[in-house]
C-alpha cells in the first residue's frame, strides 16, 4: 500500500529482458514525493530506460509493485494502463521525438486524442496548449505550421514539454532530455521545465548519465546503487 | 478513430515517393482488370445483343452455329435457302406471334445487303429490348427504298435520297445498275450487325433478280422498273427467318415441328443456346485474360505488404512514441490497417477515373475499327463487387504487417 504524499513508489521490483540474461533490474525501494524533482543517474546500459518503461506500464515487471499517485500499476488491465499513463504521466524523450509530419499543435494534442477524455473539450485543450506555448515563449502561429520539420531544437524542446503537460499529468518522467544539448541550452531547458512544473504542481523524475545537472534537483538517485543486481548495495530514497 | 486516420494520412504523405509507387502499381493492376472485364462483358453484350429478337431462327439444315452466324451476324455464307411456302407455313402457324424473313446474297461495297420486310424495323430488338430507331428518314415504303445501318452511312457518307447500286453476290463486279435504290432511312447506332447492313425489301430483291439465273444475268431479258411494279413479286425462297413464339413454353414444340417438317429439310435453332456454345469456345481466352489480371492484382497486393513490412523497422521509433503518448497496441494495429486502406482506396478511385478516361478514348476506336460497341457505364455491379474484394484483400494482407507492428509496440517500450 502506497503512502499518502508519495507520487511514485516502487517496492521489491525485479525485471530482466528475456533476450538479455546478463541484465536484470532489482530495486528494493524507490520513492518520489509529490512536487519533488528527482534525478536518477545511471551509466549507459544500466537500465534507466527499462525503469521508465516499467514505471509507465509499457512493460511488466516479473515481481514487485509500482504505485503512481496511489494506483498499483500491475492491478490495471492493458487498456487501463494505456489510459492511466496517458492521463497521469507526461514523458519527455532524449530527442524530444516530435512527429515531423504532424503540425506542432497536433503533436501537442496527441496525448489528449489518445486519452479517454471527452473529445468535445478539444477547445479547452487547444487553449491550454496556447497558454503553455505563451509561457514557454512559443509563438501561437508556430503551432499551426503544416508540419514540424523546420522546428529548431529549442522549439522542439518546448513542444515536447507542452505535449508532456497537456493532459495535466501528476508526474513527468524525462529520459535524458538534456544529453544532446550544450551547457547554455541545457540550463535554459531545465529552467523552463522546473518553472512549468512548479506552476502546475507536477513532480519530476529525470533519468540521465549527466551528473552536472544534479544541483538543480531536490534529490539525486544513482541507479547502480538502487539496482541490487548491478551492485550489491542498499537502495536510496528521496 | 479520426486521429488515427489523420496520422495515417499525414504519415503516408510524408513517405509519398514509396507510397506513390505502390499506388501506381495497384492502380494499374486494378485498371487492367476493370478494362479487361469491361471489354469482355462489352464484347459479350455486343455479341448476345444481336439475338434478343425472336425465339427461334429458321433456316435450311446446316450447322446450328453456322445458321446463327449468317442469319443474325451476316458472317459467312448460307449453305442453302428455304422455300417461301415453307416459310409461309410457319409464319402463319397459330402459335407464332411474328416472323422476320431474311434474304442474303448481294452486297453493296463492303457491306451485306439484306432483304426483309418492315417487321424487321418493328420487331428486331437488341440488348435491353431496344427497338431499331431511325436517325433520319423512315422504313421501307416503296419497292426500291433502302434503309442503311449507321456504320454504312458513316463509312460511305450517304444521305437521304442518295442512290445506291447493289452488286450481285458478295465481292462481285456484276452490278444491278439498272435498278438504283434510294436511301429513305438511316438507322441509329445499335452496336449490332444491323449497323453494317443495307436493308431492302424482299420484293426488291426478287425484282432485281428477275433476269438472273444461277448467278448469271440473262442477256435476252430486260425488265423495266414500270413493268416490275405491276408484277406480283413474292419471293421464291429466302435464307432464314427469325420466329417469335406466342408462349415461351411452346418454343421446344415448334422447334420440333420445324425440325421434323416433311416437305423440306428445315432447322430451327434457339439463338441464345447456340451462341452460348460458341461463346464457350471464346471464353477460354477470356478466362486466361482475367486470370492474368488477377495475378497482377495479387502481385501488387504483395508489393503493398512488402512496403508496409519494410517500413516497420524504420518506423519503430514513431510507433514507440505513439505508444508513450497513449496509443494502445490496438491503435498501432489499426493505424497500419488504415494506411493500407487509404492506399487501396486511393488506388481504386484513381483506377476508376483511369478506366473512365480509357473508355472515353478507346470505346469509339473499338466501335469504329472492330465493331465492338461498348456501353459507357460508370461502374457495373460486378465492378463494385470486385473493387470491394480488392479493398478487403488489401486489409487482409495488411493484417500481417499490422500484427507485427502491434507485437513490436508491446515489446519495444520507450
Amino acid at each position: 500500500m502506497s503512502k499518502i504524499g508519495n507520487i511514485l513508489e516502487i517496492e521489491k521490483l525485479y525485471f530482466n529482458w528475456k533476450t538479455n540474461n546478463s541484465f536484470a533490474l532489482d530495486i528494493n525501494n524507490l520513492i518520489l514525493k509529490i512536487n519533488k524533482k528527482v534525478v536518477l543517474l545511471g551509466e549507459s546500459g544500466s537500465g534507466k530506460s527499462t525503469l521508465l518503461n516499467l514505471i509507465s506500464g509499457i512493460i511488466e515487471p516479473e515481481r514487485g509493485k509500482i504505485y503512481i499517485n496511489g494506483t498499483l500499476i500491475s492491478s490495471l488491465s492493458k487498456r487501463q494502463k494505456d489510459s492511466f499513463r496517458n492521463e497521469n504521466l507526461g514523458v519527455i524523450f532524449q530527442r524530444f521525438n516530435i512527429l515531423d509530419y504532424l503540425s506542432p499543435l497536433s503533436n501537442i494534442l496527441l496525448p489528449f486524442y489518445f486519452s479517454s477524455l471527452n473529445k468535445d473539450n478539444i477547445n479547452y485543450y487547444k487553449n491550454r496548449a496556447f497558454i503553455l506555448a505563451e509561457r514557454l515563449d512559443i509563438n501561437k502561429s508556430l503551432l499551426f505550421q503544416t508540419n514540424s520539420k523546420d522546428l529548431s531544437v529549442g522549439q522542439q524542446q518546448r513542444i515536447a514539454i507542452i505535449r508532456a503537460l497537456i493532459n495535466s499529468p501528476k508526474i513527468i518522467i524525462a529520459d535524458e532530455p538534456t544529453s544532446s544539448l550544450d551547457y547554455k541550452n541545457k540550463e535554459k531547458f531545465l529552467s523552463l521545465l522546473f518553472q512549468i512544473c512548479n506552476q502546475e504542481g507536477i513532480s519530476l523524475l529525470m533519468v540521465t548519465h549527466d551528473s552536472t545537472i544534479t544541483k538543480h534537483f531536490d534529490d539525486t538517485l544513482i541507479l547502480e546503487n538502487l539496482n541490487k543486481k548491478y551492485e550489491n548495495t542498499s537502495s536510496h530514497s528521496s | 478513430m479520426r486521429i488515427l486516420l489523420h496520422i495515417a494520412l499525414k504519415s503516408l504523405l510524408n513517405r509519398r515517393i514509396t507510397i506513390l509507387l505502390t499506388v501506381v502499381s495497384l492502380t494499374l493492376s486494378i485498371s487492367l482488370f476493370l478494362s479487361i472485364d469491361t471489354l469482355r462483358s462489352g464484347a459479350k453484350k455486343s455479341f448476345f445483343g444481336n439475338v434478343k429478337s425472336g425465339d427461334l431462327v429458321l433456316g435450311a439444315k446446316s450447322g446450328e452455329i453456322q445458321l446463327i452466324l449468317y442469319s443474325l451476324f451476316q458472317i459467312g455464307s448460307p449453305t442453302n435457302n428455304i422455300s417461301w411456302q415453307s416459310y409461309q407455313t410457319f409464319s402463319k402457324h397459330p402459335e407464332v406471334s411474328w416472323t422476320i424473313p431474311i434474304s442474303l446474297g448481294d452486297s453493296h461495297k463492303q457491306f451485306r445487303v439484306m432483304g426483309t420486310n418492315n417487321n424487321y424495323f418493328k420487331y428486331f430488338n437488341y440488348r435491353k429490348n431496344q427497338n431499331l430507331e431511325f436517325s433520319q428518314g423512315e422504313k421501307l415504303n416503296n419497292i426500291f427504298d433502302v434503309v442503311i445501318g449507321s456504320d454504312v452511312q458513316k463509312s460511305l457518307n450517304y444521305n437521304l435520297q442518295d442512290n445506291i447500286i447493289i452488286a450481285h453476290g458478295i465481292s462481285s463486279q456484276s452490278l444491278h445498275d439498272e435498278f438504283p435504290f434510294k436511301v429513305t432511312g438511316i438507322l441509329e447506332k445499335t452496336g449490332t450487325a444491323a449497323d453494317r447492313l443495307v436493308i431492302v425489301s424482299l420484293e426488291a430483291l426478287e425484282a432485281i433478280h428477275k433476269d438472273w439465273k444461277t448467278g448469271i444475268k440473262l442477256p435476252s431479258k430486260k425488265e423495266s422498273r414500270t413493268n416490275l411494279l405491276n408484277e406480283k413479286l413474292d419471293p421464291k425462297e429466302i435464307t432464314a427467318a427469325i420466329v417469335k413464339i406466342k408462349s415461351p413454353i411452346k418454343i421446344f414444340k415448334i422447334q420440333r415441328e420445324i425440325n421434323n417438317f416433311e416437305l423440306e429439310p428445315l432447322q430451327a435453332v434457339i439463338p441464345g443456346i447456340a451462341l452460348s456454345k460458341l461463346w464457350q469456345i471464346v471464353s477460354v481466352t477470356e478466362n486466361i485474360m482475367l486470370s492474368i489480371s488477377s495475378m497482377v492484382i495479387f502481385t501488387s497486393l504483395i508489393g503493398l505488404i512488402t512496403i508496409l513490412y519494410s517500413n516497420l523497422n524504420s518506423r519503430r521509433h514513431e510507433m514507440a512514441l505513439l505508444r508513450i503518448v497513449g496509443a494502445s497496441p490496438k491503435n498501432i494495429f489499426s493505424l497500419l490497417l488504415f494506411e493500407s486502406l487509404i492506399i487501396s482506396l486511393f488506388s481504386i478511385i484513381i483506377a476508376i477515373l483511369l478506366k473512365q478516361l480509357l473508355s472515353l478514348i478507346f470505346f469509339p476506336i473499338l466501335d469504329k475499327n472492330f465493331g465492338i460497341y461498348l456501353e459507357k457505364q460508370f461502374l457495373s455491379i460486378k465492378d463494385i463487387y470486385f473493387l470491394t474484394l480488392v479493398l478487403f484483400s488489401s486489409i487482409i494482407v495488411s493484417i500481417f504487417p499490422a500484427f507485427q507492428a502491434y507485437k513490436n509496440s508491446i515489446n519495444d517500450g520507450i
